[in-house]
């Protein structure tokens, strides 16, 4: 697991598991894994009491989008089998008291931050998986087209033709015969998104869905990638981003930041 | 002006700063801050050698920016987009009236960008209206996430933002830059959205509008909406920096805007001084777009495109004919000692 956060823990603790559960939490922003963008800053376990600092990019990171990311570490820990209180905390940032405060007692966004507009953070946490959705679907017909398959092909295959051997996709289509067809991780990805949004992950699916779960035509395939290219350019280039901001924080924490 | 292989290229600096970020002007912490998150962003995406000691960034005067773009900078001309800040500077961040200081001096060097808050609703629209009589207006510079008296931010199709706008267009101006960037400081009301710009954009045919910084973190959503409103154009700004650190991703934003809006709907922008021109245009004017994505999306950044989105864009929004105000810049104070 790439990651290089400090974590202290009690003589003979297994960390394993507690990381891996922070892994799977993401910015919703960018659809990355805290843990890969550096955000976690470290990491302590004392007598079943877990305790995350977060550093995100700048003290000015959107109040929402870190609210949906402390709230998310806080509720992975408390998954964590022997965990049975979790702190949040948020350094520097801009809002880190009001934050602090709300996720470490439970309470919603709406309640911290009253007037705030929007109230729940439900719709956008919504619309960013939404997009994450297109990022990932992307990836995919990105390797499915640079491994040969044609837009007729890439629309008439099912969720049972895509298997993974070792770290790769395998399409075999009804009679065919398997094709390797670029990196499992991008296939899994897309098809964990797709159950968060509820679409159809049944054999006889289609593979290529739209975001209500209707298959394309190969006609529509071609304007349906540029969009979801777009998307994937927009996250991607807005990680790197906070990724240059980040860096310089842990390049230098006494500057200015 | 830059030069390329005997070519002139014009060049319009579509976003650029005369600031005071000097802590005697802080009225509370977030000025401090503010001007912080703007080194992080100056330090981490500029050149090593480019950066600035944090005191510099904070104000570095007149002589200091007139080198900065017009001496070695290749830039001819400056829009300088008014950001007023007032809750957290006490004489406001960069002002019309700070920036007047400059445009002043180098009239035909600056295009002055003036503004207005919808939510002043009646009670600025003599201000409103005094600005545009006592300055020197181009434009307008608009700032859809400032604070005020407890709201975080407005959007451009609040009723209130339609009369200014109406009044603007009214009062001749042709060109609204929009600030919707990486997002700094908007709460729940996502304030750098930009889906409202498509309702003005709808709503107002005869105005344009300029969004800063493509939208982003909002790329995706900036290009959907420019790609159907003809009146909506892209400032480069913050993308330009990727030049440098990330220049797959440079190559990737460009392609895309160029797919999507074409090559004469994207505007040249600086931030100065968050980002210097000088090596912006010399990282651009040495870049090409990677073969993989010319093909891939049937785009390509000539130095015909790039002479567009260097001056020619914006020239063309703010009617400036480039070869008449060539010899006019040729002539002022600092034409003329460029020339010697």
């Amino acid at each position: 697991m790439p990651h290089n956060v400090p974590c202290d823990f009690p003589p003979g603790y297994d960390g394993t598991e507690i990381l891996q559960r922070l892994e799977r939490v993401l910015d919703p922003e960018l659809d990355e894994s805290v843990l890969h963008l550096g955000f976690v800053g470290a990491l302590r376990v004392r007598a079943g009491h877990a305790d995350v600092a977060l550093q995100l990019p700048t003290a000015w990171c959107a109040v929402n989008f870190a609210y949906l990311m402390a709230e998310d570490v806080r509720h992975a820990l408390l998954t964590v089998e022997g965990i049975r209180r979790a702190t949040v905390r948020l350094g520097d940032h801009c809002a880190a008291a009001e934050i602090e405060a709300a996720v470490n007692d439970g309470r919603p966004f709406a309640e911290a931050f009253p007037g705030e507009g929007a109230g729940s953070l439900a719709a956008l946490r919504l619309t960013f998986q939404r997009k994450g959705f297109f990022g990932r679907q992307e990836r995919l017909l990105r390797d499915l087209r640079a491994t040969g398959h044609s837009p007729a092909t890439i629309c008439a295959l099912r969720l049972g033709d895509a298997s993974v051997r070792n770290d790769t996709i395998v399409i075999r289509r009804p009679g065919g015969v398997p094709v390797e067809s670029g990196s499992a991780e991008v296939l899994l990805r897309y098809l964990e998104r797709r159950a968060e949004l509820g679409l159809d992950r049944s054999p006889a699916a289609p593979l290529i869905v739209d975001l209500d779960g209707a298959p394309l035509s190969a006609e529509r395939l071609e304007a349906h990638y540029q969009t979801a290219r777009t998307v994937r350019v927009a996250m991607e280039a807005n990680g790197s981003f906070c990724r240059a901001l980040l860096s310089l924080r842990d390049a230098n924490p006494a500057a200015p930041a | 002006m830059y030069t390329h292989d005997g070519h002139d290229l014009f060049v319009i600096d579509g976003h650029m700063h005369f600031w005071d970020a000097n802590p005697e002007n802080w009225r509370t912490k977030y000025g401090e801050s503010w001007i912080k998150c703007f080194y992080a962003f100056h330090s981490s995406l500029s050149p090593a050698e480019e950066v600035w000691p944090f005191d510099k960034f904070c104000r570095y005067g007149e002589a200091v920016l007139v080198d900065d773009l017009f001496r070695n900078g290749y830039v001819d001309m400056g829009t300088l987009n008014s950001t007023y800040l007032y809750e957290f500077y006490k004489n406001g961040f960069n002002s019309h009236a700070q920036n007047n200081v400059i445009k002043t001096k180098y009239p035909n060097r600056f295009l002055l960008c003036g503004s207005f808050d919808p939510r002043d609703e009646e009670a600025g629209v003599d201000a409103f209206r005094s600005m545009m009589a006592d300055y020197p207006i181009n434009g307008l510079k608009l700032y859809t996430a400032e604070w005020k008296d407890g709201s975080r931010g407005w959007r451009l199709n609040d009723p209130w933002a339609y009369k200014y706008l109406a009044l603007a267009q009214e009062l001749g101006i042709k060109n609204i830059h929009v600030h919707k960037g990486p997002t700094v400081y908007p709460l729940s009301a996502d304030a750098f959205d930009v889906h409202d710009v498509d309702y003005a954009a709808t709503d107002f045919p005869e105005l344009n509008f300029i969004v800063e910084h493509v939208g982003l973190p909002r790329l995706d959503d900036f290009c959907w909406i420019a790609a159907q409103e003809s009146n909506v154009y892209a400032g480069l700004s913050v993308a330009m920096a990727f030049v440098h650190l990330r220049p797959r991703y440079f190559g990737e934003i460009i392609a895309n805007l160029l797919f999507w809006l074409g090559p004469d709907k994207l505007c040249f922008g600086s931030d100065y001084a968050i980002w210097s021109p000088k090596w912006l245009i010399e990282k651009f004017m040495a870049y090409q777009l990677p073969e993989d994505l010319k093909q891939e999306y049937h785009v390509d950044l000539t130095l015909d495109v790039k002479r567009k989105i260097l001056g020619e864009n914006m020239a063309r929004l703010y009617g400036i004919d480039v070869a008449a105000q060539t010899a006019i810049l040729s002539r002022d104070g600092i034409g003329a000692r460029l020339a010697g």
